[in-house]
């Protein structure tokens, strides 16, 4: 093709152009830099994963006596007070995608690397599906923001854990490293 | 070679496609993978300024007024955006304040106001400013995050409704407002085509 499209704007350039026609950004495809930056923020994330999992992501201190509770104590709870659907909704969005979005960025970014052409169509969903569903992971922090608000009883004191700090850390570096990602790359080495 | 205004490149499968002209309420759809390319949506600008400025409104209105209102067995407290960014602030919670703040109050206002400023400056066809602007928007496009705060409040109540009595506040029909105008401002018509429509100015 003798055409490329603008990753921030969407407007068609000419092959030959640097900067876009229309919004001035830069057009040509930097696929090293694009991929290593990627790569980057996503070991920051997989750093941050550990402690969001291990630390509590919600400490109550009941006159005196400390409570915490991880993400998975979390929805085991839930489980067991029979609220299945909310189990549900916080297993996939603090569980699930998470995992599934670190895993899914690693295999993206190897085979762009490497240039394997195979799956093109299902490497582009997938890729659009992590950059539609990434930011819902966060459900679980807004929560915690959301009850310490509400909840001041005299004897019961409720704070964040530093489990919460990480987790909202993990999430906001797979964001960063999804969008650093050209997706241009997949279909420019791919079409010919 | 044709113009490179007359051509559009598919974001999901890099088809490359020749603009068509499109009737009112028409879609134009990629003709490999069916992702909507061009929809057409009559006097943008003006929609997008009585949008906008509707949404600013409703969410000046979610982030002064308190969402909900709770008894936990006789103590009563309310959920106020800033209020509740501010507790975190003063408990230590810097990371999480400042991120609630940017992604809960800064970056929504900005958003809808970047696009307000984007259809004002269209109307007068001032458009150096409104390419600024949109730039601006199109930036900002990933990181309002209402939506996801809007489903939080739900399961957080949900978490306690056994043990508090609930009432929601007009606020909280606010927010709702608020994030169906968003969606309508910036998924419904794509960034894209605001781009679109300033080519044409
Ligand atoms: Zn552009």
């Amino acid at each position: 093709m003798s055409y490329i499209r603008c990753n921030f704007c969407g407007a068609t350039n000419l092959r030959s152009r640097k900067r876009c026609r229309r919004c001035g950004m830069g057009v040509e495809i930097k696929a090293k830099k694009s991929l290593q930056t990627a790569f980057a923020f996503l070991i920051a994330a997989v750093i941050f994963y550990i402690p969001a999992n291990i630390y509590p992501i919600l400490e109550t201190t009941k006159f005196g006596k400390r409570q915490a509770s991880t993400i998975v104590e979390g929805v085991i709870a839930m489980y067991q007070a029979g609220d299945y659907p909310v189990a549900f909704i916080i297993f996939v969005a603090s569980i699930l995608i998470p995992f599934v979005k670190i895993a899914a960025l690693f295999y993206i970014i190897f085979s762009l690397w490497h240039n394997r052409c195979k799956r093109l169509e299902q490497k582009v969903w997938l890729y659009h599906l992590i950059e539609l569903t990434g930011p819902w992971s966060l459900i679980d922090v807004f929560v915690v923001v959301i009850l310490v608000a509400l909840i001041h009883f005299k004897n019961i004191a409720i704070i964040p854990g530093i489990g919460a700090t990480s987790f909202a850390l993990m999430v906001v570096l797979t964001m960063l490293s999804a969008l650093a990602i050209d997706v241009r790359i997949l279909g420019e080495r791919c079409e010919r | 070679m044709q113009n490179e205004k007359d051509l559009l490149i598919c974001p999901r499968c890099f088809m490359l496609h020749k603009k068509r002209s499109l009737a009112k309420q028409d879609e134009a759809r990629c003709q490999r993978c069916g992702k909507v390319l061009m929809r057409s949506v009559n006097a943008l600008e003006w929609r997008v300024l009585a949008f906008s400025i509707s949404g600013i409104v409703f969410l000046l209105l979610a982030l002064l007024f308190p969402l909900v209102d709770i008894d936990l067995g006789g103590i009563r407290s309310s959920l106020n955006m800033v209020d509740a960014i501010m507790k975190l602030w003063e408990n230590g919670e810097l990371f999480i304040a400042l991120f609630a703040f940017l992604v809960l109050i800064l970056f929504p206002l900005l958003f809808v106001g970047s696009l307000l400023m984007v259809s004002i400056a269209m109307i007068f066809k001032r458009k150096r400013l409104a390419r600024d602007l949109l730039i601006f928007a199109t930036t900002l496009s990933h990181w309002s995050m209402l939506d996801i705060f809007f489903v939080s409040i739900l399961v957080a109540l949900v978490k306690i409704y056994e043990y508090a009595q609930i009432r929601f506040d007009s606020a909280f029909i606010a927010l709702a407002l608020f994030i169906l105008i968003e969606i309508y401002l910036s998924k419904y018509i794509r960034l894209e085509w605001y781009w679109e429509r300033w080519e044409q100015l």
